[in-house]
């Protein structure tokens, strides 16, 4: 009877002693893990050799690892390493990984107000993954959110230009070229969609509508152009849209889409398209 | 002339049918083993947590369950392969059953082979288990399988080369050093490559025909690796997975060769 009372209280001082004791170790390696975490990530390259041909699994891993640590918004140095995490190690065993590319991409944007570094990454994943037109196509969206459309077009070019891209691709390609100011080239990407026998009926209807409107967007631009031209050299705003063309400052007088007029007002000089009409600057 | 062939006739069932038998007693074996159970339960729920996994994760929750699911297939079939095979031949002389085996009309290589058949049945069964399990999970999200079948279809070669070379060791030495030895062949398989690698590091001469030599002799087991690119949906050619089953199938015949001369040479006194 005693042997068992002495046994049981053993017991019960080695599991309140593993308890006492686990418990320290467990504050000082989290501490410890804390700042020191990252260091002990291994690079992609050896961990891909010692995965023996399970590397893909262990990408897995450490991505579900790097979503919980880049979810704690209270660490200091949280950007720090985003691009050896997402870039070298996740990347380095797979480098299929889109997602990867994308999140690692979205936290450097997104969370740390790091452009330059987010597009880098997914360049990255584009040059690694040449058919995946998600890639630039988030990227293009970054730089339009960024206030940057003409480098925007420039990815969304890149996307477009991929195949198995949607209709959408070419569409915000054809969109950021027009919000970056060159309208001639807008309009012949979006004629181009409207010309192209395979675009959706989607594609083709807004299309349409950006030709039409873009059109009065550019005889708009021309025409205050002339009038500045003429103002400058004549020290008055012409008397009419014809008397522009009768001296030279523009080919001919432009119609709107609906086959209207441009309104013009000599006193002020100001053009714009017609009243009512949903197209150009009225709308 | 004619009795050539009449021989041939009366021969050939009688050495399949004693692989055969062998083969089936081997596969009820293997079946009744806890060990098998243990894997294969393991396995199947490692397959069912790739789906809490995959909870975890933002976007690529298919990706995850495909690539744990493969893992698993893949890990546990070597694991099976491993701890089952090296007992199987041991077991026998253990028990001394392989005396009564063979003082029938039974050859050692026939007893080999048969072993070899029956596991290989075995983890076929484990496979195509472990493979359902994948599939139904992925099915309730929607998603094919068919796709991965060019990776299971490989993973079950790799496992008939880890068989063979199971067999092979646990012929010439006991079930712990067998198993240690296929391990470390299964590690070097994966890592055949970087033989090429050392042979550029290391000084002309004895050292790189060591490279060399080595690098022809173990079995290229990265070959058999299509996980990665029917996991991202990548094209595989018919032909290259057909060139890596003939290439495992022709490197697991000749270890079995070469374990059934072991088995030959083995002396159970």
């Amino acid at each position: 009877m005693a042997r068992r009372w002495l046994a049981g209280l053993l017991v019960l001082m080695a599991a309140g002693s593993v308890y006492v004791s686990g418990t320290v170790l467990e504050r000082r390696a989290a501490a410890r893990e804390r700042s020191n975490q990252l260091l002990y990530l291994p690079n992609g390259r050896h961990l891909k050799v010692a995965s023996l041909g399970q590397a893909t699994v262990l990408a897995d891993m450490i991505y579900i690892w790097a979503i919980q640590y880049y979810s704690e918004y209270e660490r200091a140095d949280r950007f720090r390493y985003v691009e050896h995490v997402f870039g070298e190690v996740i990347t380095e065993l797979d480098p299929h990984y889109v997602d990867a590319y994308w999140l690692g991409a979205l936290i450097l944007i997104v969370e740390a107000g790091e452009l330059e570094r987010g597009l880098a990454l997914l360049d990255q994943g584009f040059a690694a993954n040449p058919d995946k037109w998600i890639l630039p196509y988030l990227a293009g969206w970054e730089c339009w959110l960024a206030g940057q459309p003409g480098r925007a077009a420039d990815y969304f070019d890149a996307a477009a230009a991929t195949p198995g891209a949607p209709p959408t691709v070419r569409r915000m390609r054809a969109g950021m070229v027009s919000r970056a100011g060159d309208l001639e080239t807008a309009l012949a990407l979006w004629n181009e969609i409207l010309e192209d026998p395979g675009s959706d009926p989607t594609s083709r209807a807004i299309a349409e509508r950006k030709v039409l409107d873009l059109r009065v967007q550019t005889d708009l631009r021309e025409l205050r152009a002339a009038i500045e031209r003429f103002r400058f050299e004549n020290s008055r705003f012409p008397g009419s849209l014809e008397e522009l063309q009768k001296r030279g400052y523009i080919r001919g007088v432009p119609r709107h889409p609906d086959d209207r007029d441009y309104d013009y007002d000599p006193r002020s000089g100001k053009v714009s398209a017609p009243e009512g009409r949903v197209l150009g600057e009225s709308a | 002339m004619s009795a050539r062939p009449d021989r041939v006739r009366r021969r050939a069932p009688g050495i399949a049918s004693a692989v055969l038998a062998i083969a089936l007693n081997t596969f009820r074996e293997a079946v009744r083993d806890r060990v098998l159970y243990l894997l294969l339960a393991f396995a199947l729920i490692l397959i069912g947590v790739s789906r809490l996994l995959s909870l975890l994760t933002v976007g690529s929750e298919e990706k995850i369950i495909k690539d744990v699911g493969l893992a698993a297939i893949s890990i546990f079939g070597v694991l099976t392969a491993v701890f089952v095979g090296v007992s199987l031949v041991f077991k026998e002389i253990e028990r001394r059953t392989v005396y009564t085996l063979l003082a029938n009309p039974v050859r050692r290589w026939q007893f080999v082979s048969g072993k070899f058949a029956g596991l290989l049945a075995v983890l076929s069964l484990n496979v195509v288990l472990m493979f359902l399990g994948l599939a139904i999970i992925l099915a309730i999200r929607g998603e094919s399988t068919w796709a991965l079948l060019p990776a299971v279809l490989l993973i079950l070669v790799e496992l008939g080369i880890i068989t063979a070379f199971a067999l092979l060791f646990s012929s010439l030495t006991n079930p712990i050093l067998a198993a240690v030895w296929t391990f470390a062949v299964y590690v070097a398989g994966h890592l055949s490559w970087s033989l090429k690698l050392l042979k550029g590091k290391v000084p002309e001469g004895l050292s790189q025909w060591l490279c060399d030599l080595l690098y022809w002799l173990l079995p290229h087991l990265e070959h058999l690796n299509v996980k990665a690119e029917v996991v991202h949906g990548q094209p595989i050619s018919l032909g290259s997975v057909g060139l890596a089953v003939l290439y495992g199938t022709s490197y697991a015949l000749a270890v079995l060769v070469l374990a059934c001369v072991a088995f030959e040479r083995k002396d159970f006194n």
